[in-house]
This record gives structure tokens, C-alpha cells and sequence, in this order.
């Protein structure tokens, strides 16, 4: 239908995903010219990647900012895991209210706020600042991302398969890992990766609640961006793009997969019906 | 039981790590900024016992509120974040209204791809991309340059260091919040209401206006309450292509931290900017919990 | 379980409606198999005084019932009636707010699904398991016992032998057509070997045909294994073919439990007699009760019927005089007979080929219909539309119904 509008929608999907990718795919192209000055074309050159290689400091922050990334990831799609579970699962309880709240509230909440509220925390906990901070405080935002990504999941899978599960002599728990979990695990790998992205991101609430020995790469380039723009950020950022989207689209052929097979089954059992 | 443990785990998580610092925060912005560590006063001295609980309260006082309410500079940043995420806001609604619309008329077998090209970008890091506009904004930057090429301007623009700047950073960062929820709103829109509106005598464009458009406003009430609270409180954003006349709440609470490392006064700025965003938050809070009943 | 009694006495237990059946089966005598009857037998299952209350919602009201071994009964009631409740009760899903629930003699009422081994469940949306085989799928609930893997093969194997599967056995649910997952879904609890199956609306997503196929299959295997079903079906003719009892259910409550040729014949109230079949209800007065039959005056259609009496009627009291259509008799000349008949004028004919429908106006203004054979091999039809016609039944062919 609406063959009449196609150019309308096609000029519109064009134009959006250029404003998207354009910046983006200027700042790579930029990384890889030879001249220091950021909008004149010197030619082709790989030497600020190799500028990276040698760059110790950076090299540091890249590896804490990995390790904070795995750890929190991990912490937050467990616990996202299981309050998308008690959202959906487990009916009303007492501060069920309160619960769903604090699960959507980091969604939008500014980062400032976020981020000097838990250093606030920690200081008020006389917590030493550093890697086990930062951790904890992306754990806390990223879980509720998490939360929602499986959520989504698990609203569109049918109750009764748990309850079949458990008709025929599975006790909840292991239900839970014979049955739901295989299924829903597709969206808690991609909770998992959008998890670690946004912790590998994260500028606003690492700062706050960083210390000492733990600068994050986000903080290194950010101190350096205030000073202007140059080809060693741009070589930094690609590589930072290039880990992500290998990421993203592991992540989105796996949902994709399994988002297909359900469409399948979907399909088998309205022909079926039909 | 057993269940009590489930709900357990991730509850009291964030009541920790989420709840409790807003009343460490509120505390905090009762208090006054001190030379010590930490470096506000007054703190509870446990040893003292009750005393100790009685003088903490009676030092606690409104001041830095008082002081926020009567400097210009801070009531004007929140007038002026508000004004400028509103109006971003709006700006992203134009922009995604049309893709979003383009995503759902799509094939059917291009709209996995198409979302996911959507939501590739958000995945990148916020800081790379606000840092990419810089070197596109600013006056020897690549819009200026191609802009002369093409002999639409003979001077650079200054747009680098602006509230333009702001707002392209704003719509550009936020777009895929706002595509996404509108998506998903006008993927729901079936074409046979548009046949039967078409049908009954209504011009297309009508139509568009009269169901499609009408239809989608859970998507647009969605996604603005998505780009608007976040962009209240931004700090990137303005911090990197806002210029010094850009008055940005996040940015005012920022500096009063890192910089005047004026922890009750930065604090005090927080609970306000909560406060100013209460209701967008609590709104959005409603619209979560709806749409988790009418799904279960 | 009574395993030693004849398969075929089982299958002797849904009398009646004979015209569902194949073929060569001929009813048999009630009384072969109504346990319901003997005060000896003790139920396999029993609800006492359930009550079921969601929030200021009541789903179930003071519900008691009596199911015996072998037992092929139905819950029968619209969407909302409460039967998906009381099933999912005794499966363990929902507890009851008041009431037990006794299964073999043992109070199951605090039990979880997973502790309730007599019983299993077939799921409407049959809720298989889309990360396993069909195999899996059937030796799910036998892994969870902990049974020996080659024992599991072997009951698996029986499993998809009883409901040919066999050659799906590798296959993922996604791969199958919806009657084959419908059959690896009671294939998987069957391989439990419960005393009690349970089946909520088992066939609602085939089609018509398949569906009756189903039914039958239904019947087969309830039939060999012995086992108890209990089926939960919005669809009256489906619990009129499959059932030995139906439990009629209306806002929560049992309204009528007996076999359907009582329920059809004898219903007890106008709503069991609407719910199951197309009924005509004429509302009259009991003017006098003579030995064996009644006389009701008619008053909407100036007229008066004679019926086959009922216990527990007085003279003057309100009742209804229901009808089944096929036991109205249409004809254009007035019957000869002495009683019930009464002339309308024909304000519709519905041709269904084997059958017709005749839409009769009558005086009280109602519309009557009534139903005819077309024995004769002819198109053309002798009764048309506004044709003035007589209406008219034997006594003993309504019912009178006093609620």
C-alpha cells in the first residue's frame, strides 16, 4: 500500500540515516589522515593508530575501562535478570510500586544527578574511590537497561510453558534454568552487551565516582577532546566504533535468529489454526 | 520463601545504590561546604550519641537553597536548560517523525535491518559522537568548509560554541530515543485503516492527519518524555559545543562540583533539578507501568 | 488405577448422542459404567466448598464435585464461567481461597504443580517447550523423576507410538503443524502416566475437521490408557461427544452434572437448556396436575399446553415449557392431534441440505422454530415462506422447567 508516498518514505529513511552515520563516518575517515590538522586531507596514513599503541597511559585506561565493563555488565544482567523476572513473573507483592520505579527511574535520570548522588553514597560509606566504585555505580544504571531489554522478552513468552514445566514435576528453580533461560537467553546475552557498552561509554557517572588508578578511557578522551580536536581522538573513537559494532551485530543476529525461529513457530501454528 | 529471595537480590540493590543516595544528597544540601574531608559540614559523630544526632540537626539548615533561589545565574540555567530541551525536544520529533513513519511503511523484511541501523548508533559511545559535531561545527570545520566549496556562504559560520550547536547535539544524540517508541507506535497502525479512512472519502494527507497521526501519539508522548528528561540535565552536550552563554543546568551543577568542589551547594542543585523534573519522570513512570499491565 | 476393568465399558460411557458417533457403536445401557451412581465408590477426585476469589472478584463460588475413576468429564460453560479456574485449581496453579481439594483420597490443596504427580495438564496453547525436540518434549516430565534414560526411551517411544509421532521425534515444536503439536503436547503429559489428565480447551485452535478427528483420538486414548480426563471446553458439541458426565458452569457456579443425555433432555433450568442445543421457551401457569402430566396455560398465545409432569409442581405456580426444535412438527394442514398444536406463519426457512429450519411466527409474536428432515430427494420445498402452518408435539416431548 501507499506506493504513492514511497519517495516520501524513501528520501525520509535516507536523509535520517545520514544525519545518523555521516558525523560518525567522517570522524573514521579523519582518523586516518596523514595531516594533523583535522580538516585538511594530508592523504592516508595509519600512524596515529600506531601513536596509540605506544600511548601507555591510554593503553591503562582502556584496560580498566574493559575490566569495570566485564565486571559490571555481568553484576547488572543478573540482577536486571531477575527484576525483570519479578516484574513480570511474580504478580503483586508488597512495594511492588516502589520496585518498578526504581527499575525505570535510571532510564532517564539525569547522569549528574545519578552520578553525585552514589558518590555522595560512597563517601557517606567510606568507600575508597576507585575501580570497585565505578563498578558498582554502572551495575546500579545499566541493570535497569538490562531489566527492560528482558523484560521485553519474557512479556512476549507464554506463561504456560513455565507453568508445563512445572505441571510435569520441575520444581521452580530448576524450571528456571531448563526452560525459561534457555529461552529468554538470547536477550539476556544482548542485556549483557548493551550492559558493557554503556559502561564502556560512560563519561558523566564514572567521573563522579572514580578515584584514584582508575581513570577510564571516557575520561581520558574527555580531557583531551576540551582541548580541541585532533587525529589521535579520532583514531582512539574508531576503534572504540569498530568494537562496538561487532559487538551490536553479533548481538542483533542472535535476537534476529531466535526472533525468526519464534516468527516461524508463529507462522506453523496459525497455519495450523487456519 | 523462595520468592523473597528473587525480589530480594535486585531490590535491595537499588534501594542502596538508587534510593538511599537521594536522601544522602538531600542531606547533604542542608549542610554547609567546609576546608575538611569531606568537605562539608555538619557530619554525625557517632560518639557523641544522641547529642551528637541533636546538634547534627540543628545545623542543618535552607541556605544553599535561599542561595540558588536568589542568584540570577542559577534560576536562570534552569529556565534556560528547560527551554532548550524543550525546544530540541521538539526539533527531534521533526526529524524522527518522518524516518520513523518511512521505517514502519518499509518492506517488511528491511524493518529488522532498519532498526537495527537505528539503534547501532546509540550504542557508540555519546562522548565519540557529540566529539564528531565538534569537528564538523566548528569555523575551519568540515560543514564551513563544504559550504564555501559549494558557494552557499563566503564567511565561515560560527555555529561551534552556540546554542545551535546545543541543539544539534541534542537531536542528533537523542534521535534514536525518539525513532524507536514512534516506530513501534506507527508499526502497530494497521494499512487497512488508512484504506477504510481513504475509502470513506478522506484525502491521504488527511488521513494522515485525522488517524495516523492520532494513533501514534503514544509513541510521540513516548519519546519526548525519553529525550526531554535526560536532556534537562545534560552535561556533554553543552559542555563540548555550548558556548559560554549556554546556560545548561548539568553543566552549572558540574562545575559547582569539580570545579568550586562545593559539595552542599552542588548537591542543593541536584534535588531542585529533581524537583523541576518530578513530573515528566513520574509521567513516564505511569506510561512504563501501563504498558507492562495491558502486556501481562 | 483399575486396569483390569474392560477398555470397552469406558467407551459405553457417553450414551446418547448417538448421531456423533461413528459408525457400528451402539449405545449401551447407562448403568455399564455411572460410578457417580454407586454410594460405595469413592471419588478419584473431589472439590469441597472451593471458593476461588481474585481481588473483590469471585471466579469460583462454593464449588463441590465428585469425579470417579475413568471418568471422561467435561467442564462446559462460556469464556469466563470459572472451568479454566477450577482445572487450573486442581493442577496447582491457583489455590483456592476456601475449599480442598482431594485427589485419591489425599488432601492436595497446599501442593505445588511440581509436588502434584497424579495430575497432569495439557495446555491450550500447548505450551511446549520450543528449545527441545519432540523427544525432549515427551521425556521432559520424566526426567524431572529421575528415571533411568533407557526407561525414559522406552515410555517416550510409547508415547509417540500411541499418538504417531514417531516420525517427528527430531523435530522442533516450530516445525510442526498445529495438530501435530497439539498431539506431542498430550503426548508429553500422557508420558507421565497421571491417574488424572487434565485438558484446557485442547482442540480450540484446530480447525473444525481436525477437530473432530482430535476428538475422537481423545476418546481412543482415554479409552486404552484408562486414565481419568478431565476436559475443559466452551464447545457443547465437543463435551457431547467426548464426555461420560459435563459439568454445566455459569458466573462460577455448577449450575447442572450429569450425562450428556440428561443435560440435553433433562435440562434443570432454562440456562443449561439454552447453553446446550437451540430450544424453544414458551412461559406459561400450571392450571392443573393430573397423574403424569400437567396442563400450562399460555396466556401470550391464548393458548394451553399439555406436558409430562414433573416432581415439585403446584397449580398456579411459573414455568417455562422448553422445546427442542427437532421435536416440533410442521405441517401446512391442521394435525389431527388432541393437544400442542398451535398455527403461525412461516417468516424464514433455512436450507442446511440434510436438514431444514423453519422460522414460524406465532401468535404470542415469538419466533418458533422448528426442524425438518429432508428424507425426499427433491429441491423443491412444500413449506415456503409465509405459509400459514401448524406447529405441533407430543406431551411427553418438552420439558417443564421451573426456573
Amino acid at each position: 500500500m501507499n506506493t504513492r508516498f514511497s519517495w516520501f518514505n524513501v528520501t525520509s529513511i535516507v536523509l535520517g540515516f545520514a544525519f545518523l552515520y555521516i558525523p560518525i563516518l567522517l570522524l573514521v575517515i579523519y582518523s586516518f589522515n596523514d595531516s594533523k590538522l583535522v580538516t585538511v586531507w594530508g592523504g592516508w596514513s595509519t600512524k596515529w593508530y600506531e601513536g596509540l599503541l605506544k600511548n601507555d597511559a591510554l593503553i591503562d585506561a582502556a584496560g580498566v575501562t574493559v575490566r569495570v565493563a566485564l565486571v559490571s555488565a555481568t553484576i547488572a544482567t543478573i540482577l536486571g535478570t531477575l527484576a525483570a523476572i519479578v516484574l513480570i513473573r511474580l504478580g503483586r507483592f508488597r512495594g511492588r510500586t516502589l520496585f518498578s520505579g526504581l527499575v525505570f527511574a535510571p532510564l532517564v535520570m539525569p547522569e549528574v544527578i545519578t552520578g553525585l548522588s552514589l558518590l555522595l553514597l560512597f563517601v557517606a560509606l567510606g568507600f575508597d574511590r576507585g575501580f570497585w566504585t565505578v563498578t558498582i555505580a554502572h551495575a546500579t544504571f545499566s541493570m535497569c537497561f538490562a531489566a527492560v531489554v528482558v523484560q521485553s522478552r519474557l512479556l512476549d513468552f507464554d506463561k504456560s510453558v513455565e507453568e508445563a514445566a512445572m505441571d510435569l514435576g520441575a520444581p521452580p528453580l530448576r524450571t528456571f534454568m531448563e526452560v525459561t533461560l534457555p529461552i529468554i537467553a538470547p536477550a539476556v546475552i544482548s542485556a549483557w552487551l548493551l550492559a558493557f557498552t554503556l559502561s564502556l561509554d560512560d563519561l558523566v557517572i564514572a567521573s563522579f565516582t572514580t578515584g584514584p588508578g582508575a581513570t577510564t578511557l571516557p575520561i581520558k578522551i574527555y580531557s583531551q577532546v576540551r582541548l580541541g580536536v585532533t587525529p589521535e581522538i579520532n583514531a582512539i573513537s574508531t576503534v572504540m566504533i569498530a568494537f562496538v559494532t561487532v559487538g551490536v551485530l553479533l548481538a542483533s543476529y542472535m535476537t534476529k535468529r531466535s526472533s525468526m525461529l519464534r516468527e516461524r513457530e508463529k507462522r506453523a501454528v496459525d497455519a495450523g489454526a487456519a | 520463601m523462595r520468592r523473597w529471595y528473587v525480589i530480594g537480590a535486585p531490590y535491595l540493590w537499588l534501594l542502596l545504590f538508587f534510593l538511599v543516595p537521594f536522601f544522602i544528597v538531600f542531606k547533604i544540601s542542608l549542610s554547609e561546604i567546609a576546608t575538611a574531608i569531606p568537605p562539608y559540614t555538619p557530619t554525625v559523630d557517632l560518639a557523641e550519641g544522641w547529642a551528637g544526632f541533636k546538634s547534627f540537626f540543628s545545623q542543618l539548615d535552607f541556605e544553599n537553597y535561599a542561595f540558588i533561589f536568589s542568584d540570577p545565574l542559577y534560576v536562570g540555567a534552569y529556565w534556560s536548560s528547560v527551554k532548550i530541551a524543550a525546544v530540541a525536544t521538539f526539533f527531534t520529533l521533526l526529524v524522527a517523525y518522518p524516518v520513523a513513519y518511512g521505517m514502519a511503511r518499509a518492506p517488511k523484511d528491511w524493518q529488522a535491518t532498519l532498526m537495527m541501523l537505528v539503534i547501532l548508533p546509540f550504542w557508540t559511545s555519546f562522548l565519540i559522537r557529540v566529539y564528531a559535531w565538534m569537528g564538523i561545527l566548528k569555523k575551519e570545520g568540515l560543514l564551513n568548509m563544504f559550504l564555501m566549496n559549494m558557494g552557499v556562504i563566503s564567511e565561515p559560520l560560527t555555529i561551534l560554541n552556540t546554542t545551535t550547536a546545543v541543539y544539534i547535539g541534542i537531536v542528533y544524540s537523542y534521535l534514536p530515543f525518539m525513532i524507536l517508541p514512534l516506530y513501534s507506535s506507527l508499526e502497530k497502525i494497521k494499512p487497512s485503516l488508512l484504506e477504510a479512512a481513504e475509502d470513506l472519502g478522506s484525502p491521504p494527507w488527511k488521513a494522515f492527519w485525522q488517524v495516523t497521526f492520532p494513533l501514534s501519539l503514544p509513541g510521540v508522548f513516548a519519546g519526548c518524555l525519553l529525550v526531554f528528561i535526560p536532556a534537562v540535565g545534560e552535561f556533554v552536550i553543552p559542555d563540548l559545543l555550548g558556548g559560554s552563554d549556554t546556560l545548561m543546568i548539568g553543566k552549572t551543577l558540574w562545575s559547582e562540583f569539580f570545579n568550586n568542589r562545593d559539595w552542599p551547594v552542588s548537591s542543593a542543585v541536584a534535588v531542585v533539578l529533581l524537583l523541576v523534573l518530578v513530573i515528566p519522570i513520574v509521567l513516564f513512570q505511569r506510561m512504563q507501568q501501563r504498558q507492562q499491565e495491558a502486556a501481562s | 488405577m483399575a486396569a483390569n476393568a474392560p477398555v470397552a465399558e469406558a467407551g459405553a460411557a457417553k450414551p446418547a448422542s448417538a448421531a456423533h458417533k461413528p459408525a457400528g457403536r451402539t449405545p449401551a445401557p447407562q448403568s455399564n459404567f455411572a460410578p457417580w451412581k454407586d454410594p460405595a465408590k469413592q471419588p478419584i477426585v473431589r472439590f469441597e466448598n472451593v471458593t476461588k476469589r481474585f481481588g473483590d472478584f469471585i471466579a469460583i463460588k462454593n464449588c463441590s464435585l465428585d469425579i470417579y475413576e475413568r471418568e471422561f468429564f467435561a467442564l462446559l460453560g462460556p469464556s469466563g464461567c470459572g472451568k479454566s479456574t477450577l482445572l487450573r485449581m486442581l493442577a496447582g496453579f491457583e489455590k483456592p481461597t476456601e475449599g480442598r481439594i482431594i485427589v485419591g483420597g489425599k488432601d492436595i490443596t497446599d501442593l505445588a504443580p511440581y509436588e502434584r504427580t497424579d495430575v497432569n495438564m495439557m495446555f491450550q496453547s500447548y505450551a511446549l517447550f520450543p528449545h527441545m525436540s519432540v523427544e525432549k518434549n515427551i521425556g521432559f516430565g520424566l526426567r524431572q523423576d529421575g528415571m533411568a534414560k533407557a526407561d525414559i526411551d522406552v515410555r517416550v517411544a510409547e508415547a509417540m507410538a500411541l499418538l504417531e509421532l514417531e516420525k517427528f521425534a527430531a523435530r522442533k515444536p516450530h516445525q510442526l503443524s498445529g495438530g501435530q503439536q497439539q498431539r506431542v503436547a498430550l503426548a508429553r503429559a500422557i508420558a507421565k502416566k497421571p491417574r488424572i489428565m487434565l485438558l484446557d480447551e485442547p482442540l480450540g485452535a484446530l480447525d473444525k475437521r481436525l477437530r473432530q478427528q482430535a476428538q475422537f483420538e481423545l476418546m481412543r486414548i482415554q479409552e486404552t490408557t484408562g486414565t481419568t480426563f478431565i476436559i475443559v471446553t466452551h464447545d457443547q458439541e465437543e463435551a457431547m461427544t467426548v464426555a461420560s458426565r459435563i459439568a454445566v458452569m455459569n458466573h462460577g457456579e455448577l449450575v447442572h452434572i450429569a450425562t450428556p443425555g440428561d443435560i440435553y433432555e433433562f435440562p434443570q433450568s432454562r440456562y443449561v437448556a439454552q447453553f446446550i442445543g437451540d430450544v424453544n421457551v414458551f412461559e406459561g401457569k400450571v392450571t392443573s396436575i393430573a397423574d403424569g402430566s400437567v396442563e400450562i396455560d399460555w396466556p401470550a398465545g391464548g393458548s394451553s399446553f399439555t406436558a409430562a409432569a414433573v416432581g415439585g409442581l403446584s397449580t398456579g405456580q411459573q414455568v417455562w415449557l422448553a422445546m427442542r426444535p427437532e421435536k416440533v412438527r410442521i405441517s401446512l394442514s391442521k394435525p389431527t392431534a388432541p393437544c400442542n398444536t398451535i398455527p403461525g406463519k412461516v417468516i424464514d426457512v433455512g436450507y442446511l441440505g440434510s436438514i431444514s429450519h423453519y422460522h414460524v411466527r406465532v401468535a404470542s409474536g415469538q419466533t418458533v422454530t422448528a426442524l425438518r428432515a429432508n428424507s425426499a430427494q427433491t429441491v423443491e420445498q412444500n413449506i415456503k415462506w409465509d405459509d400459514d402452518v401448524w406447529l405441533e408435539w407430543p406431551y411427553d416431548a418438552g420439558m417443564v422447567l421451573d426456573k
